[in-house]
């Protein structure tokens, strides 16, 4: 796909020729995308490599460089933040570690969003609205307890549970599976599957949790170098002829890394003891 | 070492930049908060966290201050055979000077240290991008609240810090240095006038909002990591103390200037 062919009204979310630096460093080099509505889509790639900063500039928390983001055809990546407030409202972005508002209870975390775009009259209705946010993602009964009294997997699910609370029609979900444990990100994966089946929405996954990216992605793209070097289905990518993506998926260090590593010395070499130091 | 010269100037102007745009943002937020009554009740937290919490390290400080210049002052005065005027000075330094100043540095060291940190903390754990991404504006949900609450208290906190520097002086002098109760107040009352009182609690309304606002924009601007917290809490207690100093010194100036020309006035109205 060329980047030149992708028109705004290509997807639900596009962009074009997305571009940023931070002090001269490329983090994204001219990516082109569109994001197809309904769908869920998954970008991969290694540890500091643009997924979060990519995603952050669909909702515009990052202004980019050059380039521009479109939401259902409307350029957003120029409006101020006044109007940028009003398009946030359809997206749920659910934040690498939580980002649960710590001084608030669940309860209070997930009315925030609704607190702060409609004006509550019947707090019983809302409370109602709550349980069942909260019984979606299987956290019902947890409404008054401190985020700090939360493990990993529940704060993620609270988490979502906030990001769906504005009913948005697309979720962005952050490495949503890192740091946790092979059962609660599987538990996060169906999650994210159920949300999908049962909403309609839109879903855009950053990952480097290949088993993850496999059971929800429709599409996976992968990032390099601030560029994308791989997009397709699950099957695509899996059989991808590019080493990187090769690399990537199959969790091997390449040859040269190897090298480097063998350069660094032996234990001999690097490695003291204390006695040493005496 | 020009090249350094020449960083160090762009970084602070920057610096300087983004704090005035900060500045414009949050008096812009704080319009609109006052014009919205539902979010009063975050202004009355803030208030409480920030005003009435600090009563007691304000008054102590107030305190103490009184008692100080008593015993410091005494020995001077008393080598006069002006002992009588004890009260004078000390509610002159305190109600224009020790007081307004003294509070305001207690509370950039309480308010201004645990609003960074707060906010240092939320800004590294995602929070504020995640009040952003709701669709709501951080600078009128965090900020505005804070600075609002700090404009409006720490002048009445200044007010208990010299009612406390005033009963300390008072008790210090009458009861240990046994001076004549009568001549202390009445020496007072002539030589402190309502300007003094005034303009120290006007003061407070510009402490406050100093203290709040590099607080507040040390917190957001906050580098990664605990170290990035310390670090943004120092700068924000440096940050006020010496805009404390400073707008301390302008007062002065401008105060006198003002004092000069229209208070000779006062009986004509």
């Amino acid at each position: 796909m060329s980047p030149k062919t992708i028109q705004p009204q290509d997807g639900i979310l596009v962009v074009q020729n997305l571009y940023k630096t931070y002090d001269q460093r490329v983090v994204l080099n001219h990516l082109s995308l569109a994001i197809e509505k309904g769908k869920t889509t998954v970008v991969i790639g290694p540890s500091g490599c643009g997924k979060t900063v990519f995603m952050k500039h669909l909702i515009v928390l990052e202004r980019p460089t050059d380039g521009q983001v479109y939401f259902q055809g409307r350029r957003i990546d120029d409006l101020d933040e006044r109007e940028l407030a009003q398009i946030r409202t359809h997206f749920g972005f659910c934040f690498q570690g939580s980002a649960l508002f710590d001084s608030l209870t669940v309860y209070e975390n997930i009315i925030f969003p609704i607190e702060q775009h409609v004006r509550v009259i019947d707090y019983k209705q809302l409370s109602e609205l709550v349980k069942h946010k909260l019984a979606m993602v299987g956290m019902d009964g947890y409404q008054n307890q401190y985020p700090a009294s939360l493990s990993g997997g529940q704060k993620k699910r609270v988490a979502l549970a906030r990001a769906i609370a504005l009913n948005p029609e697309v979720i962005l979900y952050d490495e949503p599976t890192t740091g946790l444990d092979p059962i609660m990100s599987d538990i996060i994966n169906e999650l994210i599957l159920k949300l999908q089946k049962e909403l309609k929405v839109t879903s855009m996954v950053v990952t480097h949790d290949m088993k993850s990216a496999y059971k929800i992605a429709d599409r996976i793209i992968m990032l390099h170098k601030g560029r994308i070097i791989a997009d397709g289905g699950p099957d695509h990518i899996r059989t991808h002829p590019n080493d990187i993506v090769q690399q990537f998926i199959h969790g091997k260090v390449g040859e040269a890394e190897l090298a480097a590593l063998r350069l660094g010395g032996t234990r001999f070499e690097t490695q003291f003891l204390p006695e040493d130091f005496k | 070492m020009i090249e350094e010269l020449g960083q160090w100037t762009i970084r602070n102007v920057n610096d300087l930049g983004r704090f005035s745009r900060f500045g414009a943002a949050s008096f812009a937020a704080i319009l609109r908060t006052l014009w919205l009554p539902r979010t009063y009740p975050l202004i009355f937290t803030q208030m409480n966290a920030i005003g009435v919490q600090s009563v007691p390290v304000v008054m102590a400080t107030g305190a103490f201050v009184g008692m100080i210049l008593a015993i410091q002052a005494y020995g001077q005065l008393a080598s006069m055979g002006l002992e009588e005027r004890l009260g004078v000075l000390i509610n002159i330094a305190v109600v224009k000077e020790l007081g307004p100043v003294l509070a305001a540095v207690m509370l950039a060291g309480r308010v201004g240290g645990a609003l960074t940190a707060e906010l240092g903390t939320m800004n590294v754990t995602e929070q504020i991008s995640a009040v952003q991404s709701m669709g709501t504006n951080p600078i009128r949900y965090l900020v505005a609240p804070r600075v609002i609450a700090c404009l409006l208290l720490t002048p009445f906190l200044i007010i208990f810090a010299d009612l406390l520097g005033i009963l300390g002086g008072w008790a210090v002098s009458v009861f240990q240095l046994r001076i004549n109760a009568g001549a202390y107040w009445n020496y007072s009352a002539i030589g402190v006038e309502m300007w003094d009182i005034s303009t120290g609690i006007l003061k407070g309304f510009f402490f406050g909002g100093a203290i709040a606002l590099i607080s507040c924009y040390k917190g957001f601007t906050c580098r990664e990591g605990a170290q990035g917290v310390g670090e943004a809490c120092t700068e924000a207690f440096v940050g006020c103390f010496i805009s404390i100093l400073f707008l301390n010194y302008v007062f002065a100036v401008v105060l006198d200037a003002i004092y000069k020309t229209f208070w000779p006035l006062r009986p004509l109205l």
